[in-house]
């Protein structure tokens, strides 16, 4: 992309430091997408003087390790592999087993480090586990990040087949994130956060319907908390109405909340306030 | 009354009557409700708070006859077009709309052709509706440019009593395209920015560059900017998916307005007037929305590449 006059003003979009924390999705559209993902997260758990663990197969092409992304994006990360509190894991089958994750948790926590940050990419943990084995997996890392004081960041490429990403957004309790996008589940809902586009309404889509799939048959409303999303476009409003749709149509109720006015204008234009089943509530 | 050449019920009309002096205007006005009234449709006669009071003294009261400010109904050229739209489209049986009245020219004559080319798109957008417009024109104030375009924009002539076809009419696409229309064109000056997209994945550095500089280099105020950034990245969407990249983009700055020029490398577009009709429920509504959300979006071609369209907030 070429850029003019004005390129040095682009707005990077500024997420706060915790939402790299707890058990995370990372949604990448491209690599590039994928490496400020590992980067920022890796930085984070530098700021937090965590112990930090990286999953990733003896036979990584050299390009996409750890080592290759930190230093493309010039975060520092020598000294703390000097000493230890940076680590490459290359035992994949070690690393999904529940009882070694506890145990590395145990042993970082008495060596003093506050708290223990693992990731990898889920295609990598594929060579190991089914898909049913690895949602088994997902689930007790949840548990781990919701009980211990551990954060972890699963790397999945968004052109995964929905169901898996709408699967995978399911047992990620500190939600989704994309380059321009996150999403964070709600006890009863979901809360939507910075952009959505054709270039990541799918995953928006699948973000929600893995959240409305959860939600039992019929009772409730779903809630989506639009307060902190800055821009949507028409495909992101469509996005809205497809993954609702099973839940609206076996009688559940949709509440969009507080969307900003830009987002607002955008749905009533769109009649979304008078789809069968949506509730459009003010900020 | 019988009229040689009458309103056609259920259909769609758009008359201009001329006037210099309030009595024809009055009378024209009552004949026009009158046969609106008649059809069991709802009328509307609206106008500046002086003539509003004029006409109400000739019409008095009815139950479907409201009257309406400029003020509240008549904002800007784009927002009244759609919200006339908006309002037939969703009209849940077959009423007919009737309305007469004049749009709020104005003393400054430089926004004149933004409500002429208001005029000309009354045709399309309403055209498929029951919808009767009578527009006065009072020939003692208003200028002569304004007053040619009038003859342009409305297929009949009528004083109320009689109608007869306008031989000057232009069919809207004739219209905008015509100087008379005068349709913006791109500023001349030299751009605050340029960007080049190739993907999907770059519409958010076109809506952060254009969001940012419209924030920090005009007076444009957050809510019109944000409606002009969603028009952008829909505009920019359908280059890069119905045209072909890379897709340019080139902005200019004013202190009251922020101007966009959109073109990519296809083999042009032809219908000018895409995004103005009510969009069916499953179609297609990324332009019809962006026309909305900015005040000016005109689609043309460009002779050296494919598609081009303008877009501005003012």
């Amino acid at each position: 992309m070429s850029h003019g006059a004005y390129a040095g003003r682009v707005q990077p979009v500024d997420w706060p430091q915790s939402a790299w924390d707890g058990h995370l999705l990372l949604a990448y559209v491209s690599e590039q997408d994928r490496r400020s993902g590992v980067a920022a997260w890796v930085r984070r758990g530098l700021e937090l003087g965590a112990k930090i663990l990286y999953v990733e197969r003896p036979d990584v092409p050299l390009d996409r390790s750890l080592t290759a992304v930190l230093s493309e994006r010039k975060v520092d990360s020598v000294p703390a592999m000097g000493v230890g509190q940076l680590q490459v894991v290359d035992s994949v089958r070690e690393a999904v087993d529940p009882a070694w994750q506890a145990s590395v948790v145990d042993e970082a926590l008495v060596a003093g480090y506050p708290t223990v940050r693992l990731s990898g990419e889920a295609s990598t943990v594929w060579t190991v586990t089914s898909p049913l084995e690895h949602l088994q997996v997902e689930r007790a890392a949840d548990t781990l990040c919701r009980t211990r004081p551990v954060s972890m960041m699963c790397q999945y490429a968004a052109r995964e087949a929905s169901s898996t990403l709408q699967e995978a957004c399911a047992v990620h309790s500190a939600g989704l994130r994309e380059s321009l996008l996150h999403t964070v589940p709600t006890p009863d809902g979901v809360a939507v956060a910075g952009e959505v586009d054709s270039s990541n309404e799918g995953i928006l889509r699948s973000a929600l319907a893995g959240a409305c799939a959860d939600l039992l048959e019929g009772l409730g409303a779903f809630v989506v908390d639009l307060s902190r999303l800055r821009f949507m476009d028409v495909s992101g409003a469509r996005a809205l109405l497809t993954a609702t749709a099973d839940h609206r149509r076996r009688g559940g109720v949709v509440r969009l909340l507080a969307p900003q006015p830009a987002v607002d204008r955008l749905l009533r234009l769109l009649d979304l306030d008078r789809v069968d089943g949506f509730i459009l509530e003010g900020a | 009354m019988d009229m040689p050449n009458p309103i056609v019920g259920g259909g769609y009309s758009h008359d201009l009557l001329l006037h210099d002096s309030d009595e024809d205007l009055v009378e024209g006005t009552v004949a026009f409700v009158e046969q609106g009234l008649a059809s069991g449709g709802q009328v509307l006669v609206h106008s500046s708070e002086e003539r509003v009071t004029m006409l109400r003294q000739a019409l008095g009261t009815h139950p479907r006859l409201d009257y309406g400010l400029d003020g509240d109904l008549y904002l800007s050229p784009t927002s009244t077009l759609f919200a006339y739209e908006r309002k037939l489209a969703e009209s849940p049986d077959a009423a007919e709309l009737w309305v007469t009245g004049t749009v709020p020219f104005g003393a400054d004559h430089t926004q004149h052709p933004s409500w002429s080319r208001y005029e000309s798109l009354v045709n399309e957008v309403l055209g498929p509706f029951a919808f009767h417009a009578l527009c006065t024109y009072d020939t003692r104030t208003l200028p002569a440019s304004t007053l040619e375009a009038a003859r342009l924009t409305h297929p009949c002539i009528s004083t109320g009593g009689e109608r007869v076809d306008s031989p000057d009419y232009l069919d809207p696409a004739d219209f905008l395209s015509d100087p008379r229309a005068a349709t913006p064109r791109q500023p001349e000056w030299e751009p605050a920015a340029t960007l080049t997209l190739h993907t999907v994945e770059d519409l958010q550095h076109a809506r952060h560059l254009v969001s940012g500089i419209g924030a920090s280099s005009s007076a444009v105020a957050r809510e019109a900017i944000d409606g002009f950034v969603l028009a952008l990245s829909e505009v920019l969407l359908n280059g890069l998916q119905h045209g072909r990249p890379p897709v340019e983009l080139t902005a200019w700055v004013e202190a009251a307005k922020l101007t966009c020029l959109v073109t990519d490398a296809g083999s042009g577009f032809s219908d000018r007037l895409s995004g103005y009709r009510y969009p069916d429920k499953d179609g297609p509504k990324g332009l019809w929305v962006a026309r909305q959300a900015c005040e000016e979006l005109i689609i043309g071609n460009t002779t050296t590449r494919g598609c081009s369209v303008l877009i501005a907030t003012a």
